[in-house]
């Protein structure tokens, strides 16, 4: 009985809305002219699937009422405005909450200790395991190659790998990367999008060589690092 | 009708406004004769033993309410809230008077809330609600203990009623101060200023409802009803609260109302998810301080031995049982692109689906390692018409990074390099 009424209300209020839009849509006027049958079953449908739209509206906006905690007036505008306050209320905690957290990163030092401790951890699984660095290349089908890298994983050795791979002027189709006991495995497909077709001989030294050129800076800031 | 009268929990004084301004005979008074059976039944009981009045009421009233507000909240007080509003005001008026005058036993009863139950006395002047609520008249708690009022007011305060009186109250504060006449203004700064301001969001409302009251008395000649006016500016306020709503919401799509709902739903849990999760990285962060200061005090010499500082926490006097699991699970939305985050813990699994334009597989890796994050797996590449990746990250040790900085940081690199190139071809350099 109190559900009828509270539909019944919302209805009422949503009764400009059905009204504006029959004005836009082929629904009543056109329809005028047509059978009588026709009329009543648009008309029908129409009713149908406009109650279920209301419907729909009615249940959403009780679900945002339920979600928001403070409500003033139980009507649909202020609902609206209620959870607008929410929403604020909520942004400004959680931009609160970050700035504090961004003060307390600003004023820790735990971020420094994990670097070497990482890199000291995955030079020694890799040699455990017997795993070996390797670069190999694979010609699938004119400009297309397969790679295939095994290297030591390190923290942004997987940037280098992909600016490796555009600075060799190749286009990464399908890459996939694993990691596991301190080693990484990039494989990727790639094809080349200059034009001109590398030897798989040569790709394999340009990558073996630009390995090692990364191994040598990432050593070095691993010294400047300790000395700090 | 005598029981009511009796049990003094329902005032049949207002019982008869209802069925006044319901126009129906006997339809509502029945509903809260239902709604309200167990209440009165148990009041009823109670008036006729005083000595357990004090344990009954503690807790049978106090069950009942709750329950009563939990399964049929929206039933029972939707026909008493949605009444006109003279009702409402000539009501708050003789409620009003009853605290502070009628007999001296209300007051001290009044007064043993205030000081029983502090917050009390502000939510009596809150809610001053329609007598023909659940709220018991203060003669109820004759029959108890002055000091067990609080359970009269406590149940009331989990309705959350609408404090519909003060409203009005402020509504006549605020009506001298700067109130401007409304012209034909309808535009978005006005209603940016309505919402911009949370914390007198309530006074703007009741100015924009006395606004379209205003509206309607000064209507202009030539309109046939002035209802029609009304009804316009209130449909276009209601337009533009949605629109304001939406504006709100990080990534809207469809521009229907339903559809506004919906997204400010998911937003608002977004946002809880989002402000339990800080909240959680702001407290490891402070115990991690803590115990560092601590252990950093303690022993001074093993600065340099890095592995030691992993923590020995046995003993420490505040130290905190931080177990609760982390997670969150966002997403974001742009034209070309879609991002969704999730954290468990400390493992953030990326997934990125963008137009196939340029490869932003550089782009994201070196945020990956601008936002500290570990990359233990990678898969992805080209779907068609799209680029889409997975990875999969680990959080590294120390750093305090939470899902929706992530996924607003990616989905704004991912957008600015997507327009960044050119229309035809797909240069990554």
């Amino acid at each position: 009985m109190d559900m009828e009424f509270l539909k019944s209300e919302l209805n009422e209020l949503a009764i400009t809305d059905h009204q504006r839009l029959t004005g836009g849509r082929m629904g009543r006027r056109k329809l005028e002219d047509d059978d009588d049958n026709n009329n009543k079953e648009f008309k029908s449908k129409n009713l149908q699937a406009e109650r279920r739209r209301r419907q729909k509206l009615s249940d959403r906006l009780l679900t945002l009422r339920s979600l928001v905690p403070i409500i003033t007036n139980m009507n649909k505008a202020t609902i609206i405005d209620d959870a607008i306050t929410y929403i604020q209320e909520l942004q400004k905690t959680s931009q609160v909450l970050s700035e504090q957290l961004l003060e307390m990163e600003g004023s820790s030092e735990e971020s420094v200790m994990p670097m070497k401790l990482e890199i000291d951890v995955a030079q020694h699984d890799m040699k455990k395991c017997g795993i070996k660095e390797e670069v190999k290349v694979s010609n699938i089908d004119g400009n297309k190659f397969l790679i295939k890298i095994i290297v030591e994983k390190k923290r942004g050795c997987f940037t280098q790998l992909v600016e490796a791979m555009n600075y060799l002027g190749f286009e990464l189709s399908e890459t996939n990367v694993t990691t596991f006991s301190g080693a990484m495995l990039f494989s990727s497909c790639v094809h080349g999008k200059y034009g001109d077709t590398l030897m798989v001989e040569h790709i394999e030294e340009l990558l073996s060589e630009m390995m090692k050129s990364m191994k040598k800076n990432s050593q070095s800031t691993i010294e400047l690092g300790n000395t700090n | 009708m005598k029981v009511y009268e009796e049990s003094g929990c329902f005032d049949p004084h207002s019982l008869t406004d209802c069925q006044e301004l319901m126009g129906l005979p006997g339809a509502t008074p029945t509903n809260c004769h239902n709604s309200l059976e167990d209440t009165l039944t148990v009041s009823s009981y109670n008036h006729h033993h005083h000595e357990d009045a004090s344990a009954a009421l503690d807790m049978e009233p106090h069950q009942h309410y709750l329950l009563d507000n939990t399964t049929n909240s929206h039933s029972h007080l939707i026909p008493y809230l949605t009444q006109d509003l003279p009702y409402d005001q000539s009501h708050w008026e003789s409620f009003n008077v009853v605290p502070s005058s009628s007999s001296p036993e209300a007051a001290a009863a009044a007064a043993a809330a205030a000081s029983a139950y502090t917050p009390t006395p502000d939510l009596l002047s809150l809610f001053h609600l329609p007598r023909c609520s659940f709220l018991p008249n203060p003669s109820i708690s004759f029959e108890t203990t002055p000091g067990s009022p609080s359970v009269v007011y406590d149940p009331l305060f989990h309705l959350n009623l609408p404090p519909q009186p003060p409203v009005f109250r402020e509504l006549l504060q605020s009506l001298p101060h700067g109130y401007t006449v409304p012209a034909d203004d309808k535009d978005a700064a006005r209603v940016g200023g309505l919402y911009h301001d949370g914390d007198n969001g309530i006074i703007q409302f009741t100015r924009d409802i006395s606004m379209a009251g205003r509206a309607k008395d000064r209507d202009k000649a030539g309109k046939t009803t002035k209802h029609f006016a009304t009804e316009r500016e209130r449909r276009v306020h209601l337009n533009d609260k949605y629109q304001a709503l939406r504006t709100m919401v990080p990534s809207p799509t469809k521009n229907d109302r339903a559809s506004i709902v919906d997204d400010a739903i998911k937003y608002i849990k977004e946002l809880l998810g989002t402000v339990r999760e800080l909240k959680i990285l702001v407290d490891k962060k402070r115990c991690g301080q803590e115990r560092s200061k601590r252990l950093k005090t303690e022993d001074a010499g093993s600065a340099a031995d890095a592995g030691d500082v992993e923590c020995k926490p046995l003993g420490d006097p505040d130290q905190c049982y931080n177990t609760s699991l982390r997670s969150s699970w966002l997403q974001r939305k742009s034209k070309d692109s879609e991002v969704d985050v999730r954290i468990v813990d400390d493992e953030v699994t990326i997934k990125l689906v963008q137009r196939k334009k340029i490869n932003c597989l550089l782009f994201v890796s070196r945020l990956l390692d601008e936002l500290q994050l570990d990359l233990q797996h990678v898969a992805g590449g080209n779907i068609g018409d799209y680029y889409s990746f997975l990875f999969n990250t680990k959080i590294y040790e120390g750093s305090s990074v939470y899902a929706c900085a992530i996924a607003n940081k990616l989905i704004d690199v991912v957008d600015r390099q997507y327009a960044a190139a050119p229309p035809t071809s797909s240069t990554s350099l």
